[in-house]
């Protein structure tokens, strides 16, 4: 049995929720009359847009999506064509490819956005990206100045809080100015409870990965559980896809069952995965029977496994929170280094795979040294190097000759801790 | 009489290596590895069983490796070139720590404990530093790829390459033949910009002697001495260094033939 043939009752259940979701964007797009809003996944405040029944599109997991269906490049390279240079973020090219495409895709039609809401300031290109969306659409685009985590302890200041909590009210104002009616209090804490109850399972569902074997693999069906957890996050349908995922997983562990027959190695992985290639750099693992328990990637969106819960009693300063600290992107290098640590060490990893991305320098720079770091702590760690979107950067032949020369070294490494033992 | 195949399908040339059950060498062949990967890999095992006289059903055990080891259609086992250079390299010279290998496409770095590979770096998609660029360097100065090692150590003012970049090297060092710079002079200047580029990459793991020195660019006695030279320690070359992926794929197949049933 291979790693891909694991399609449990989740997988397909995230077919069908996701469907419709998209359905709900060809619906908008066709003028249904929902009004649409755009926004990123670091720390994404999706529950302020649910109170109001805007729909959440983030052009980030379409232009994953595209990718994953070998639909990205004709994208990128008519945005390359505009004039994007061929470094830049291929996310954003495959985004503005698309929307002069007419904003058809294999999976929706998206609609064009009554709200360009860029929620996250760590990436300059990301800035440019819904400026460009902005100039195209003839949307305004609202910012967000989300701080950056700065502080030694990790945690943002009152003031911190208190500025990003006078950018959401402004941001409901605007919100009231697109759907022509009042924020409805109620509404909103009936999102951040589900968003809470949503959080507490997402978290028990990473923690079971502390499991040998791992119930599932913290990589490669994370991602299966992320997009949900953005688009789906504040309903009850997400609440109720989570529900499901939790018992799947725990139902797993009972009886130890993992997503591969053997679970001989176990990896922490940092990195977004190569989308237009998934399917090929997943089998590059499951031939060493390798599983990924921990992955840094899955908590772009939030850090709900170390204790982040929305909080329906004071629903604005919980989104603020997230905003600011409860996701990775906003926190700062050491932040994620001490995660990682924690995953190695709870999570009884022996390995740590670093998958940079040559168009997204935000997320890749400073990856030369997390090696140097994790391997003067002695924790055999390998970089490689893809795209996450641009599918002409990935070289196969030079990607399975590191990944298989790692685990020959790991092998050999187990073999002489267990003769020595 | 059992003997053991190594059979390393290079980007450039496919090698193989046959050892007996002393672990000595008994035979080997090198060939063009051209278009057809798997056609080259029959080839060199073919030419080496003829070398050694070997014949085909005394071989007990034969392991692919290189790029092309998954098209080794004899191969009882897969390993990477990395694994085989560190094991190779360990059986010529024991002590080695650090195994450079320079090949057609490849530069790698592999630090190395007991013939058993610790940490390693390669180049990344980019020729610069491999032996692809000493012939692009070599084909723009009208040299064969095997002259230009001994031409480049008699450079007495090496010229200062602005890139090592495989492509634009061409431009560069025509710009140095139109100004009327000596050939050696040219080739010093390639042989260093290489050699600092390597050192680099061998940084990356550690500059832990012993170093030994392996694929097709340790037969360029230029490199050799201008790696030397700049770090400062001797390199471990044998006439074999750039069979050296194939020895370790030997010995591979040696122990892998050799290990009882059920271990």
């Amino acid at each position: 049995m291979t790693e891909l043939q694991y399609q449990g009752h989740l997988h397909q259940l995230q077919k069908q929720l996701m469907a419709n979701y998209y359905a709900a964007l060809t619906a908008s797009a066709e003028g249904s009359g929902e009004p649409a809003a755009y926004l990123l996944i670091g720390g994404n405040p999706v529950e302020l847009l649910r109170a109001f029944d805007i729909l959440p599109v983030f052009p980030e997991v379409n232009a994953l999506q595209l990718a994953v269906k070998k639909q990205s490049l004709p994208h990128i390279q008519a945005a390359e064509f505009m004039g994007y240079s061929s470094d830049n973020c291929a996310y954003v090219k495959a985004d503005i490819g698309q929307y002069f495409a007419g904003r058809k895709t294999p999976f929706a039609t998206i609609p064009e956005p009554s709200l360009l809401l860029c929620n996250y300031v760590g990436c300059n290109v990301y800035l440019d990206w819904f400026g460009h969306l902005s100039e195209y659409s003839g949307c305004p685009a609202f910012q967000l100045d989300i701080p950056f985590i700065r502080s030694k302890s990790g945690f943002p200041s009152k003031d911190d809080v208190d500025y990003v909590m006078r950018q959401l009210q402004r941001l409901i104002e605007r919100c009231e100015e697109i759907t022509g009616r009042q924020l409805d209090e109620d509404r909103l804490r009936e999102c951040v409870r589900l968003s809470s109850l949503t959080g507490e399972l997402w978290s028990k569902i990473k923690h079971l990965t502390k499991h040998t074997p791992a119930p599932y693999d913290a990589y490669f069906d994370s991602v299966t559980m992320m997009a949900p957890l953005y688009c789906l996050r504040g309903t009850p349908e997400g609440l109720v896809f989570f529900e499901t995922a939790y018992a799947e997983m725990a139902e797993r562990v009972a009886a130890n069952r993992g997503p591969l027959e053997t679970e001989r190695f176990r990896y922490v992985i940092e990195g977004p995965p190569p989308w237009p290639h998934l399917r090929t750099f997943r089998d590059m693992f499951s031939r060493w029977n390798a599983v990924a328990v921990a992955s840094t990637y899955s908590t772009v969106g939030g850090l709900w496994e170390f204790g982040f819960r929305h909080d329906p009693d004071h629903p604005l300063e919980s989104i603020a929170c997230h905003l600011l600290e409860w996701n990775l992107t906003n926190r700062n290098f050491l932040q994620r280094y001490e995660q990682i640590e924690r995953y190695l060490d709870e999570w009884h990893a022996s390995a740590l795979i670093i998958h940079s991305v040559k168009s997204c320098r935000l997320f890749s720079a400073g990856q030369g040294d997390m090696r140097e770091y994790f391997t003067k702590l002695g924790v055999p760690t390998l970089l490689i190097e893809s795209d996450l979107e641009d599918p002409r950067y990935f070289s196969e032949a030079q990607m399975r000759t590191r990944i298989d020369a790692f685990f020959e070294s790991l092998g050999h490494r187990a073999l002489v801790q267990e003769a020595s033992a | 009489m059992k003997y053991f195949a190594g059979v390393d399908v290079g980007s450039t040339q496919a090698k193989c290596i046959i050892v007996d059950e002393q672990r000595t060498i008994s035979a080997r062949a090198l060939v063009e590895t051209g278009a057809n990967v798997a056609r080259a890999a029959d080839r060199c095992f073919a030419a080496a069983l003829e070398a050694g006289g070997i014949a085909r059903e005394s071989i007990a055990c034969a392991v692919g490796t290189g790029y092309g080891r998954f098209k080794v259609s004899f191969g009882d086992l897969q390993i990477t070139e990395i694994t085989c250079h560190a094991k190779g390299a360990s059986l010529l010279f024991p002590q080695t720590r650090t195994v450079i290998d320079m090949g057609g496409q490849d530069a790698k770095a592999i630090s190395v404990r007991d013939g058993e590979v610790v940490d390693f770096v390669m180049n990344d998609k980019c020729a610069a530093g491999t032996g692809r660029f000493l012939s692009t360097a070599a084909e723009t100065l009208g040299l064969g790829l095997e002259e230009i090692g001994e031409i480049s150590l008699r450079a007495r003012n090496p010229v200062r390459l602005s890139t090592v970049c495989t492509v634009f090297v061409e431009s560069d060092i025509m710009a140095y033949v139109a100004q009327g710079k000596k050939i050696e002079d040219i080739l010093g200047g390639i042989h260093s910009a290489i050699a600092a580029r390597t050192i680099a990459l061998v940084r990356r793991v550690g500059l832990e002697p012993q170093f030994t020195f392996t694929g097709g660019v340790s037969l360029n006695v230029g490199m050799v001495k201008m790696m030397e030279e700049k770090l400062g320690q001797p390199l471990n070359v044998s006439a074999d260094s750039h069979y050296m992926g194939a020895i370790g794929a030997a010995l591979f197949a040696s122990e892998h033939a050799l290990v009882p049933a059920g271990n």
